[in-house]
C-alpha cells in the first residue's frame, strides 16, 4: 500500500526527531501538511499511520493532516509532553 | 506537563530527493544518459524498450533496469535484445524508488555505458512522487486506455517530459480519437511533445530515437522533479 511506505518514512522522520526533544518525552501528535498533487490521501495515511506507528517508540500518537499546496508532503510539527518524573 | 509544540517542518520525500540527485550526479560524472519509463500496467513499456534496445544495441551501449512485484518476466524479454538487464523484484512496493535503482546497479561499470533505461513498475499514480535520477521521464500510454488519462492522472503527466503514445497499429480498430488525446496532453502539460508509435511494427522509432539523441546531446541535466 503506497501510503504504508509514506506512513514508515513518516514514523521514521518523527524518531529522528526524538533525540533533540529532550528526555523522558512523549510525542501527543504528529502534523503533516498534504497538498493535492501529492499523491497521498489524507485518510489513507491516517490508517496508515496508526499501523506504521503501532510497534515504534511513537504508539499511540495521533496524526493532524493540514491541507497544503501542490505536491506538499511535509511533516511541519509535533506535539509533545514533557513526561514529569520528579518534582 | 502542557504539551508544547515542537516545529520541524521535513518533506517527507527528502530521504529520497537527496538519493535521487546524488544518483544524478553519479550518471552525470559517468557520462550515462538516464531515461525512465512510465505507464499503467499493460500499456507497452516492455514491448517498447524491447524495440529500443534492439535499435540501439549495434551502435549503443545501452543497459536496463525493470521494476516489477513479482517474477523475472520482464527481465527476460529484455535480455533477448543482448543487452544487460537487472529485475528489481519490489516484493510489495507499487514504486520504484533511488535506493532500489541504487543497489540495483552497484558493481555496474556506468562509465562504459551510453543509455540505461528504467522501466517503472506500471502504475500510473505512485510512481509521480519518486524521483529515481533519471535525466528524462517517459510516460506511455496506449490507444486502447481511453483519451482522457492524461486528464485523470495529471500528476504523472507533469512530472514527465515526453507522452509516447504505443500500439499505434491498433488506432482504427478501436477509434482511436489522435485531437482529443493531443488535447487533452496539451491542456494538463502545454507544449509536452507527443510520439505515437507501434513496437509490433516499428513505426515510429525513427522518431524517438532522434528525439532520445538530441536531448541526450544537451547537458545532462534534468528539471526537479
Amino acid at each position: 500500500m503506497h501510503e504504508l511506505s509514506i506512513a514508515l518514512s513518516l514514523v521514521d522522520a518523527v524518531c529522528d526527531e526524538l533525540p533533540r526533544l529532550g528526555a523522558n518525552v512523549s510525542v501527543r501528535s504528529v502534523r503533516v501538511r498534504i497538498g493535492p498533487a501529492s499523491g497521498v490521501s489524507p485518510d489513507a495515511l491516517t490508517f496508515a499511520f496508526d499501523v506504521a506507528a503501532a510497534e515504534s517508540p511513537i504508539a499511540g500518537a495521533r496524526l493532524e493532516v493540514e491541507a497544503g499546496h501542490d505536491r506538499a508532503l511535509e511533516l511541519t510539527a509535533l506535539e509533545v509532553v514533557d513526561d514529569a518524573t520528579d518534582c | 506537563m502542557t504539551p508544547r509544540i515542537v516545529e520541524v517542518r521535513r518533506n517527507l520525500l527528502r530521504k529520497n530527493d537527496l538519493a535521487a540527485a546524488a544518483l544524478r550526479d553519479r550518471f552525470r560524472t559517468a557520462g550515462v544518459f538516464v531515461v525512465s519509463l512510465v505507464s499503467s500496467p499493460g500499456a507497452g513499456k516492455t514491448s517498447f524498450l524491447e524495440r529500443a534496445l534492439t535499435l540501439m544495441r549495434p551502435t549503443r551501449r545501452v543497459a536496463a533496469l525493470v521494476g516489477d512485484l513479482a517474477t523475472e518476466c520482464d527481465a527476460d524479454r529484455l535480455r533477448r535484445s543482448g543487452a544487460p538487464v537487472q529485475q528489481i523484484s519490489t516484493g510489495t512496493v507499487c514504486h520504484l524508488d533511488a535506493d532500489m535503482v541504487e543497489r540495483a546497479i552497484d558493481g555496474w561499470p556506468l562509465a562504459e555505458l551510453d543509455y540505461l533505461f528504467i522501466e517503472n513498475v506500471g502504475n500510473l499514480v505512485c510512481p509521480a512522487s519518486y524521483d529515481l535520477g533519471e535525466h528524462l521521464r517517459v510516460v506511455l500510454l496506449s490507444v486502447t486506455e481511453g483519451e482522457d488519462k492524461p486528464l485523470k492522472y495529471p500528476t504523472i503527466f507533469n512530472t514527465a517530459d515526453i507522452a509516447v503514445v504505443t500500439k499505434i497499429d491498433l488506432a482504427n480498430a478501436v477509434g482511436f480519437d489522435h485531437p482529443e488525446l493531443l488535447g487533452n496532453i496539451a491542456r494538463v502539460r502545454p507544449g509536452m511533445p507527443v510520439i505515437e508509435v507501434s513496437a509490433r511494427t516499428g513505426t515510429g522509432f525513427r522518431s524517438w530515437m532522434r528525439f532520445l539523441e538530441h536531448r541526450a546531446a544537451e547537458p545532462l541535466e534534468r528539471h526537479v522533479v
